[in-house]
């Protein structure tokens, strides 16, 4: 589904991904793991299409097409998603107005037509209820007022509502309890089928105990330096980055 | 000599006073025929304000004045104004390049009186009014308007009554022969304790070529409460001249929108209250979205003389293009209006570098126990949250147009009538559906 080769991008002259090789296929959950920047977020920036970063070499296959060609709603219109770490407020933008125009353009694309408003309250209501979102989307701005939970809920109820073949979760973690971080990971579960893939991004391992990865990469200072099975993970909970750093470096 | 423009159309001005102009006027009385002289001195000394004028400076007349502009007999228009709001419930009066088309217009409730320019002449308490609101000692536009107006029409709210049904007064210009100037005015006067709706739409018909020069001047009695909307939805033939000067007596409430969402090639609005009694309240909402080379230039004035009164602007501006926009908000506290609470905001977007803003908040206060606050920024179109709407499938188009229909919202959702809502919606979308947003 995705084949990454090579991939390297810059900030503001500053080099931070240095050369990413990854490969994920339908039905896979991978894991990115790695230290404060490490590049994380970039590599999440870099294939949502942040115009923030520089691209400076390598490619992006995503089924099949060149992902880093595609404007950002192109590649959410192929199927990607990426959740963000920090959900953005839009104030005078509505809740509904926003995720009917998402789903009219994303359905529109699949050349399906548009739901009625009947059918799209139906979803709607049905999507909430698997992330357990009871707030009142209508009569309120995209995001405005929403506490930290329940920002992450509501992307992964985007998530929910455009169904993307593939779906970055950029440390949807971080910042929530555990009761959040259980509904969250519930939600991913239900979501997930034979035809999807996921590609989360963490700081820490816990989230992994409840979305379990089939595979887990280590980034490194703008590189994957391991890649390996669940237990990597618990691996490096247990002996933390400083572990990684000896290795990388003196190896 | 002052730093005025003298141009052909000013000396044709001049000319034709005396010769043309006073003779058609005859049937007025001597107190009018004063005003106009002596608003003629004042015009004929200073000229149109030109760019040294601290009040012009960011506004200049040269610019419309290139072409010149003729004052001639208003002729009888057959133009028709399709203009209607879809949903509005209102009572329609139609003015044709500033004349009443009765045949066009509605009969109005009981309780409100509407007076074309004879009627309103003839009874001497209207014309004494007249310029007594809107003082034209040192204003070279406002005494042009004085000297030359041609129609002068009243709006009358009787005491107590509650008119429920909106008064819908459509000002059209449609084509006029050659370049036109048409000043004309209107006295709005809300009786103690009534409650009104006066909604002002204006349209052209694109072979206007006209610069209207609109005066009205606003009462609001003791307790009185009046609800006033600007709506500019013209195309780009027209060019006008408004000021409005408001005088508030104790208890009383004034809510205006001025909202410039039409092709107007130029609009320079003054719009001046003066809350003179205590414990008033005045709410001046405002947007303005230009495109093209458009020039919209808002001032205004909230002057508070007595103690304990509100008073909230909020006017935001989203320029495109070339086009150019001006804010200048004063806000004066009197010695005397002690308790005054006075906020102004001014928010504006450049959707372009070659656009312009020029915000210019004014505080003067005398008084020491007040609430005062101001604030104005220009930015540009959030670029995250446009991320983050083009991340989820929505075109780069669609999401500007979302996030700027977003920041005017705050203006607009403050409309209290569901159908001008809508209306203004309809205009704003129209608006940015002929601009190309992505290169902007």
């Amino acid at each position: 589904m995705l084949k990454i080769k090579n991939l390297q991008a810059k900030v503001d002259d500053k080099e931070i991904l240095k050369g990413i090789d990854l490969e994920i296929k339908a039905g896979e959950i991978h894991a990115i793991m790695g230290p404060n920047g490490s590049g994380k977020s970039t590599l999440a920036s870099v294939l949502a299409g942040n115009p923030g970063f520089e691209i400076t070499g390598g490619e992006a296959l995503f089924e099949g097409k060149d992902l880093l060609d595609l404007a950002p709603e192109e590649r959410a219109r192929e199927g990607l998603f990426l959740a963000f770490q920090y959900p953005v407020e839009i104030p005078g933008v509505s809740n509904m107005t926003f995720l009917k125009t998402a789903l009219e353009e994303i359905r529109t694309h699949k050349g399906l037509p548009p739901l009625s408003a009947k059918e799209f309250m139906q979803l709607l209501k049905q999507k909430q209820e698997l992330v357990e979102l009871k707030t009142s989307l209508v009569n309120r701005s995209v995001n405005e007022g929403f506490s930290g939970g329940e920002k992450k809920r509501n992307e992964i109820l985007q998530l929910a509502m455009l169904e993307p073949k593939l779906a970055i979760l950029d440390e949807t973690d971080s910042g929530l309890d555990i009761d959040a971080l259980r509904v969250v990971a519930a939600g991913v579960n239900k979501l997930r089928s034979e035809q999807n893939a996921f590609l989360v991004i963490t700081h820490y391992q816990r989230l992994l105990d409840y979305i379990v990865p089939d595979v887990v990469h280590i980034l490194f200072e703008g590189r994957i330096v391991k890649s390996g099975s669940k237990d990597l993970a618990l691996q490096l909970e247990e002996k933390g980055y400083d572990w990684l750093r000896e290795e990388v470096v003196g190896g | 000599m002052e730093q005025g423009i003298f141009n052909s159309t000013y000396q044709s001005l001049i000319e034709s006073f005396e010769k043309d102009h006073l003779p058609e006027r005859s049937f007025e009385d001597e107190t009018l025929l004063a005003k106009r002289a002596a608003a003629f001195q004042v015009f004929s000394r200073k000229g149109f304000p030109s760019i040294k004028d601290e009040e012009w400076r960011f506004t200049n007349l040269n610019r419309i004045l290139k072409q010149d502009f003729s004052l001639r007999p208003p002729s009888i228009s057959f133009a028709k104004a399709e203009e209607s709001i879809a949903g509005l419930d209102a009572c329609r009066l139609v003015l044709i390049n500033g004349v009443l088309a009765i045949e066009q217009s509605d009969v109005l409730p009981e309780g409100l009186i509407f007076l074309d320019t004879q009627a309103a002449l003839a009874n001497p308490s209207y014309s004494q009014l007249l310029g007594s609101i809107a003082v034209d000692d040192n204003n070279a536009m406002l005494a042009f308007n004085t000297a030359f107006f041609k129609n002068f029409y009243v709006l009358h709210v009787k005491a107590k009554k509650l008119i429920e049904k909106p008064i819908h007064l459509i000002h059209k210009f449609s084509e006029a022969g050659s370049p036109s100037i048409i000043p004309y005015r209107l006295l709005v006067i809300a009786e103690e304790l009534s409650e009104s709706t006066l909604i002002e739409t204006f349209h052209s018909d694109g072979q206007a070529s006209v610069l209207a020069s609109y005066v009205s001047e606003v009462q609001v009695a003791q307790s009185a409460v009046l609800h006033t909307h600007l709506i500019n939805a013209a195309a780009e033939d027209l060019n006008l001249i408004h000021h409005r000067e408001v005088e508030q007596f104790k208890t009383s409430v004034y809510n205006n929108s001025n909202l410039a969402l039409g092709n107007a090639a130029f609009i320079r609005n003054n719009f001046n209250c003066r809350l003179k009694g205590s414990v008033t309240e005045t709410n001046l909402l405002g947007s303005y979205i230009t495109n093209g080379t458009q020039h919209v230039d808002n001032h205004t004035v909230v002057d508070h003389q007595m103690p304990n009164s509100n008073s909230m602007e909020l006017y935001k501006g989203i320029m495109m293009d070339r086009s150019h926009g001006v804010f200048n908000g004063k806000i004066f506290v009197r010695l005397d209006a002690q308790k005054t609470n006075a906020f102004q905001q001014n928010n504006n977007i450049l959707l372009s570098d070659q656009a312009t803003i020029n915000s210019k908040p004014q505080l003067e206060i005398f008084a020491d126990d007040v609430k005062c606050s101001h604030g104005s920024t220009v930015g540009q179109i959030d670029e995250q949250a446009l991320f983050y709407l083009k991340t989820r499938g929505i075109s780069e188009e669609r999401a500007r147009k979302m996030l700027i229909e977003a920041f005017v919202l705050d203006v607009h959702s403050r409309i209290p009538i569901k159908a001008l809502q809508e209306y203004v919606l309809q205009l704003l979308q129209a608006k940015l559906d002929t601009d190309s947003l992505v290169t902007a």
